[in-house]
């Protein structure tokens, strides 16, 4: 009887430990599904078992994501303690001050900021306004673009290696008039966000720049009209239709080996080294961007991680994330296909012997340029792909093209900061 | 007698029965309605005469205000009615060419009547990714069989080029809902009773005439049921154009739905898309008006 009673007690006495334990601890992450969300899912289960903290996971899809998160921290929900944003969104979160601070959270832990281990260009997004600004997020996943050619093309007709604009526009008219069936070079211009990336660093490259030093739009400036010119020059040599085309096309035309050159992202690395997916299996070489009159740089597209302003549990938040982005962490994450953000990650012996492009990488993320950084980005880009892919579709000439996408830019800017 | 006079007075009690049952019978339907139609209908009303600021909400006329300069919802709205009166012409003219040929006693009549109703069975999505397929200008079926009688198509980039895009997007729902119209106007001239074409007959009236002033006018109900339903779908036409062009190349395609979707769920700006949609609904609703009238007129006469 008495037995019966102290196991009775024991036994509650447990049940309650491990309710307060499992009921304490509590996190909600919004992951975008695919590669990038399933490494921080994995990680999540790992810090668990690790932890006894519980995280919930709501997984979305790329643009619902965005959806969801702005509906949530707008009502100011409190739903999610920790979402993963992509870093175009990051301006329009933390302009409208949806996120937590994470200076003073770090300070608590004795550090004074972000780890010098990251690298600046993805740190920079994180701060508002860029670079300069408090830090609202921590880099997760680190991609930048990177121009990928057939190398074993370049030999048999010995061309120079695409260190130039000149150059690629060389090497494409010389591919496609000695080799048959394969066109010079494949690019994307269907409008938004394939066009303008496709675009962006030739537009650099060409010294053209969205806004002047007085945030006025100058897409139209004569550097940028030059860039769009010479876009149209290779266009030439890119397979018919290619005003249409999205990621997609260009990731099928370069697997069935049917186009030498493009720019493309980091992701489509590992289907290049399956043979069940790509008929160039070991051809295909990743360099930095070309230059032309400015030097080369990329278009960043970092995931980042941030608390929202409204989480319950910023603390035990923190914790996760500091977690998550450390190096031991995030060399998991490589290993199941992200880009780190750190930069002994990117020398890591291990890494690079299972990725051979990281010094590319590391090089294209260092020298890369962001999306010009406004909460308005969405429309920007929008209107702007509109005018590329109409200029590449031949309905608008290069100059009419930018003089109209600027006046649309113009107008999106004076109505946003009408109602400012 | 008691028992009479309470069964004389048993209708007075039952009348409020009467009233109440009938009304909870409606009540779930009222309410269901109430809460996915009525309540949404406000709110959207409420959010078009609002306008975001940094320092709180605006309310006003400014969302209708902006349609007028906004270039891209003209150029959308245009392409709407471009689309919507193409796509309506092809689909009536064949339909009713198709449903007066298969109402005649022909052989395999009942293979070609449903083998014709299959595009329509398909879900919009699937007939969007079957065509973008067919249409891709390098490995696409059209093109391929184009090749093989010899004929060049490398400048036949169907969805590529702003001229050929539009036309590609309406052939589509040509394609596709032709076989509605073609199903509402035969079972229109399968109601027509035979004898006004025997009297017809007997007056010696030529085959068009019978047509013009038989068939026509008899078919004039089921004519306004399929322009009126055509109608109103091609004005809010989206899943097809989405998936085959996303609205381009540029904006060559972009028909005002694909646009107001942009406008909330990519830039985030409900007040404006529901503006937009509010001038979508009262254009449907005036040219709905004017079919109704201008049919229902001449069928008085």
């Amino acid at each position: 009887m008495r037995l019966t009673l102290f196991l009775t007690l024991l036994l509650l006495l447990t049940a309650s430990c491990t309710n307060q334990q499992s009921s304490g601890k509590q996190l909600t992450l919004a992951v975008v599904s695919g590669v990038e969300g399933d490494a921080l899912k994995q990680a999540a289960r790992d810090y668990e078992s690790q932890t006894g903290t519980h995280i919930n996971i709501a997984e979305f899809p790329y643009t619902n994501l965005f959806e969801k998160e702005l509906i949530d921290l707008k009502a100011r929900t409190g739903a999610y303690d920790l979402i993963m944003l992509d870093d175009p969104w990051f301006p329009r979160f933390a302009s409208e001050q949806f996120l937590t601070e994470l200076t003073p959270l770090l300070e608590r832990r004795g550090q004074s900021g972000p780890d010098s281990d990251f690298v600046a260009t993805s740190v920079a997004l994180c701060r508002h306004p860029y670079q300069t600004g408090p830090l609202y997020a921590l880099p997760y996943v680190g991609n930048s673009q990177l121009f990928f050619y057939r190398k074993d093309l370049f030999e048999k007709h010995s061309l120079k290696e695409p260190a130039t604009w000149q150059d690629v526009l060389t090497a494409a008219r010389t591919i496609q008039e000695k080799e048959n069936g394969i066109y010079g070079y494949v690019m994307r211009a269907a409008q938004g966000n394939a066009a303008v990336a496709d675009f962006m660093p030739i537009f650099w490259a060409f010294g053209g720049e969205m806004f002047d030093a007085s945030g006025k739009p100058s897409v139209n400036s004569p550097e940028g009209i030059a860039a769009l010119e010479f876009m149209l020059q290779l266009g030439k040599y890119s397979p018919p239709g290619y005003a249409s085309f999205n990621a997609d096309e260009v990731g099928a035309h370069l697997l069935q080996g049917t186009a030498a050159m493009s720019i493309n992202w980091p992701a489509w690395i590992s289907s290049f080294a399956d043979a069940t997916k790509s008929k160039v299996t070991g051809k295909m070489e990743f360099s930095t961007l070309p230059a032309a009159q400015r030097p080369g740089q990329a278009e960043i597209g970092n995931w980042l991680i941030a608390i929202p302003r409204d989480s319950q549990n910023a603390d035990a938040a923190m914790d996760f994330l500091l977690w998550a982005t450390s190096a031991e962490q995030m060399k998991r994450s490589a290993e199941r296909g992200n880009p780190p953000t750190r930069q002994s990650l990117f020398r890591d012996a291990e890494l690079v012997a299972k990725y051979p492009a990281y010094p590319a990488q590391l090089r294209s993320l260092e020298s890369s340029r962001p999306r010009p950084r406004t909460p308005y980005w969405n429309e920007i880009e929008n209107a702007f792909g509109i005018f590329l892919s109409k200029a590449n579709s031949g309905e608008l000439s290069p100059t009419e093209a930018m003089n109209q996408a600027n006046a649309e830019i113009e107008k999106i800017l004076q109505r946003t900061q009408a109602t400012q | 007698m008691p028992k009479s006079r309470r069964f004389f007075n048993a209708p007075r009690r039952r009348s409020k029965h009467e009233l109440l049952l009938p009304a909870l019978f409606i009540a779930p339907a009222l309410l269901v309605l109430l809460a996915l139609s009525i309540y949404p209908l406000i709110y959207s009303i409420t959010i078009s005469l609002q306008q975001e600021t940094a320092s709180g909400v605006k309310w006003g006329l400014g969302n209708f205000a902006r349609l007028v300069s906004d270039n891209f919802f003209l150029t959308a709205m245009a392409h709407t009615f471009v689309y919507a009166a193409a796509a309506l012409t092809c689909e009536f003219l064949l339909g009713l060419g198709l449903a007066l040929l298969l109402n005649k006693q022909i052989r395999g009549r009942g293979l070609f009547r449903a083998s014709l109703l299959v595009p329509m069975m398909l879900p919009t999505v699937v007939v969007g990714v079957v065509w973008r397929l067919m249409l891709n200008p390098n490995f696409g079926a059209l093109n391929g069989t184009l090749k093989q009688f010899g004929i060049n198509t490398e400048s036949l980039t169907w969805t590529a080029s702003p001229r050929l895009a539009m036309l590609s997007v309406i052939a589509v729902d040509v394609w596709q809902w032709t076989p509605f119209v073609f199903l509402v106007l035969l079972a229109g001239l399968q109601a027509i009773p035979q004898e006004p074409y025997e009297a017809a007959l007997i007056d010696g009236s030529s085959r068009w005439q019978t047509f013009w002033h038989v068939t026509l006018p008899l078919l004039k109900p089921s004519i306004l049921i399929v322009l009126l339903l055509r109608t109103m779908d091609l004005l809010r036409v989206f899943d097809q154009i989405f998936i085959l062009t996303e609205g381009g190349p540029g904006f060559a395609t972009e028909t005002i739905s694909l646009y107001i979707y942009r406008t909330a769920f990519r830039f985030f700006d409900f007040g404006y898309a529901a503006a937009m949609s509010f001038v979508l609904l009262a254009l449907t609703n005036v040219i709905s008006a004017i079919y109704i009238r201008f049919l229902q007129a001449k069928e008085a006469a």
